[in-house]
């Protein structure tokens, strides 16, 4: 085993396999669901007609924005993807930060459009699947179905995430923790990683001011939780770290 | 600490005499290109405040004006006696002051400024206090204890009461140009200053509570002679500044015009260069000093040499200094920022600076972004230049490589240095030994990705001495 890749330096692994006409590339979203269903090669054939590789993307270049006419959904391959909305003051409201593995998109399925924006805060390289036809697909493929509903109901849990009354200590510790186990879960450091998203976006998403995001990382440093150098994060107490963000992430 | 006087290596100096970066920044300025300009600096700017916790800042102030040319200098300077030249270009250093600080959140504080030049003084202590006045209004100033607000000095040009007013302004710390007592080594640079004048300076740096007082000595000066700078040295260090900085003289008229008024007839030998060098590292030593590196010497009590110990060191286009990371502001006609990974510096002549900023444009003329290969050599080659010692794991872990793997040809160009007894190398690390250190340029070269490697690999060059 080599050492895990610290995020967002590309998975070479990951990356160089594109997968083919009979196999999925490793980071989609959906080849777990379609392997473990043994899907015959004519669906997987289906399937890699809709599916088409987009990216990459630079920093601030929108994937979709609110109001676009939905057509598909997209799997993060690299980068991150930040999904915000602009409320009727014209502030931004971060929604989410989607990291590779993770499908964006998924909240325009119940309209015919985009109830959000989506960004690049990095180099972000996308797997994009035209909704309607993998929507077929999944009404002949139980597994498929039940792993998109399964995407679809995460995504949910993500949002209300921060909408409980939690301290600013627990809701960043929250914050670390859930993208430590989700970058663990595609095979990057769940120690090390960068965080690729500006401390305004963290503040946003964490309903916090700034200086706050600042002042409690700040103090999580002294504390000997975690090491912060620029934007690249070492967590050095895990399991104090994850204790903190127990009652925010209770389940 | 190892004692002074085995820093000194005749041979090894005479060696390893190749001309080479001094490391104020890597990679150094003369990589830096005109693509990157002012979009360029918004943008990393806008990136260091997006730090979960934003870097600190410090601030340095160009003041480009000397009112006579010394003879040595290879600074960017203007000569003018017409002091009104001073408030036009303050009016324009404070709509950069003012352009610059909009790019940068305000609970960013700044913990360190410095005025550098030209001749700072040129201004008068008035116009400088109101610079800082300005400052203080468009950035965040740390709280005093944590402010290290510093100035360079020509004491020919400011009295003891005057040090009083900067002081009372908030500078905490003073570097004075001295370069050599001796009157006729004076003379023939055109720099003709009395041991009474400088002492009245540094007595009353202190008497005006500054923290600490930096003096510049050159040695290779025109009719230097082992006598005169011997007495230089126990002058300055009967006064006992907290810092001493002891430069070689480099003559390179063909790129630094005022150098070409300078008779090369009365430059001393290599042997005498040699010789002024030791004597000024024998002084120093018995004088109780500690080298921090690259020409600098300090107090062992003095915040330099305890960061040093406590391996806190670092380096920026100031020098030495505690401030570890911070983000660095440049203000003023050929001023480098450094701004997270990034480099970027203003025009170097007067007419271009003011053009942009007349214009209302920051004054970028070129600088570079810089790339992860670029970061993990900056960090080497400052561990280098700030503590002599290379750790590969502790610089593998925190870069995330095989140390050994990632710089197998620059460990391989070391042997030579090893052979010669500059550096100490096993698996673990790479340490200068006492007759290294004062050659950390050679052995930080090795790590320069834009060096031809011809001039990496230092071959020792026999033919060209000090």
């Amino acid at each position: 085993m080599t050492t895990p890749v610290v995020f967002p330096r590309p998975n070479p692994s990951v990356l160089a396999d594109d997968g083919d006409a009979l196999t999925f590339c490793s980071t989609c979203a959906f080849s777990q669901a379609c392997l473990s269903e043994g899907m015959d090669k004519r669906a997987l054939m289906d399937l890699h007609v809709l599916v088409e590789h987009v990216g990459p993307l630079r920093v601030g270049e929108h994937v979709f924005r609110e109001g676009d006419p939905f057509s598909a959904i997209a799997a993060v391959r690299a980068g991150t993807v930040k999904t915000y909305q602009i409320d009727r003051n014209g502030h931004e409201q971060v929604l989410g930060f989607h990291l590779p593995g993770e499908v964006i998109g998924l909240n325009g399925i119940h309209g015919d459009r985009y109830p959000c924006n989506a960004v690049a805060l990095d180099t972000v390289m996308l797997c994009r699947f035209s909704f309607p036809k993998i929507a077929m697909l999944a009404a002949r493929l139980p597994n498929l179905q039940q792993h998109l509903f399964r995407l679809m109901s995460r995504d949910i849990g993500v949002a209300s995430l921060f909408a409980r009354d939690n301290t600013a200590d627990e809701r960043m510790a929250a914050f670390l923790v859930g993208l430590s186990r989700r970058l663990a879960a595609r095979g990057f450091s769940p120690r090390r990683f960068q965080l690729t998203m500006s401390r305004t976006d963290i503040a946003n998403y964490l309903r916090q001011a700034p200086e706050t995001v600042s002042r409690v990382l700040r103090r999580f440093e002294q504390e000997g939780l975690l090491h912060i150098k620029q934007r690249d994060v070492e967590i050095l107490d895990p399991s104090r770290l994850e204790a903190l963000a127990l009652t925010v992430l209770r389940d | 600490m190892a004692s002074l006087t085995s820093l000194f290596d005749p041979d090894l100096l005479r060696r390893y005499d190749t001309p080479g970066p001094r490391y104020t920044s890597y990679p150094t300025a003369p990589q830096f290109t005109s693509d990157f300009g002012e979009d360029g600096l918004r943008e990393m700017a806008a990136i260091s405040n997006g730090d979960p916790i934003p870097r600190p800042l410090s601030l340095y102030v160009h003041i480009p004006f000397c009112t006579s040319p010394c003879f040595y200098c290879g600074c960017n300077r203007i000569i003018t006696r017409d002091t009104a030249r001073g408030a036009a270009y303050l009016t324009r250093l404070y709509r950069e002051a003012a352009m610059v600080s909009t790019l940068f959140d305000r609970d960013r504080d700044v913990e360190q400024v410095h005025f550098g030049g030209g001749t700072p003084n040129f201004l008068s202590p008035a116009q400088i206090a109101e610079v800082l006045d300005v400052l203080r209004r468009h950035f965040s100033f740390s709280r005093s204890d944590r402010l290290d607000c510093s100035i360079e000095l020509d004491p020919r040009f400011i009295t003891p009461d005057e040090v009083g007013e900067l002081a009372a302004a908030g500078f905490n710390r003073a570097s004075l140009g001295v370069q050599d007592f001796d009157p006729e080594v004076q003379r023939s640079v055109n720099r003709v200053q009395s041991v009474e004048q400088t002492l009245a300076v540094i007595d009353a740096c202190r008497r005006h509570g500054m923290k600490s007082v930096n003096v510049d000595l050159i040695y290779g000066l025109p009719r230097q002679s082992l006598a005169g700078f011997s007495r230089t040295l126990d002058i300055t260090l009967e006064a006992r500044p907290d810092r001493l900085a002891v430069y070689s003289y480099a003559h390179l008229p063909a790129m630094f015009r005022p150098q070409q008024r300078i008779n090369a007839d009365e430059l001393p030998t290599p042997e005498t260069k040699l010789g002024l060098l030791q004597c000024a590292i024998e002084k120093l030593g018995q004088a109780g000093y500690v080298y921090i590196g690259m020409d600098h010497f300090a107090l062992p009590g003095d915040e330099l040499a305890r960061a040093q110990q406590r391996g806190d060191l670092h380096r920026n286009f100031m020098g030495y200094t505690t401030h570890a990371e911070s983000d660095l502001i440049g203000l003023g006609v050929s001023a480098i920022s450094h701004i997270g990974p990034s480099f970027s510096q203003n025009p170097r002549d007067l007419g271009s600076w003011e053009q942009a900023i007349d214009q209302g444009r920051l004054p970028v003329w070129r600088g570079m972004r810089l790339a992860e290969d670029d970061m993990i050599r900056a960090d080497v080659i400052q561990s280098l230049m700030c503590h002599g010692e290379l750790d590969f794991e502790t610089l593998g872990r925190r870069h995330v490589i095989d140390f050994t793997n990632y710089f197998r040809d620059a460990l391989a160009r070391m042997a030579p240095l090893q052979a010669d007894g500059l550096v100490k190398l096993d698996g673990r690390g790479l340490r200068a030994t006492s007759q290294g250190r004062l050659l950390l340029r050679i052995i930080a070269m090795c790590f320069d990705r834009y060096l031809p490697t011809t001039a990496a690999s230092a071959t020792p060059r026999f033919s060209r001495t000090v």
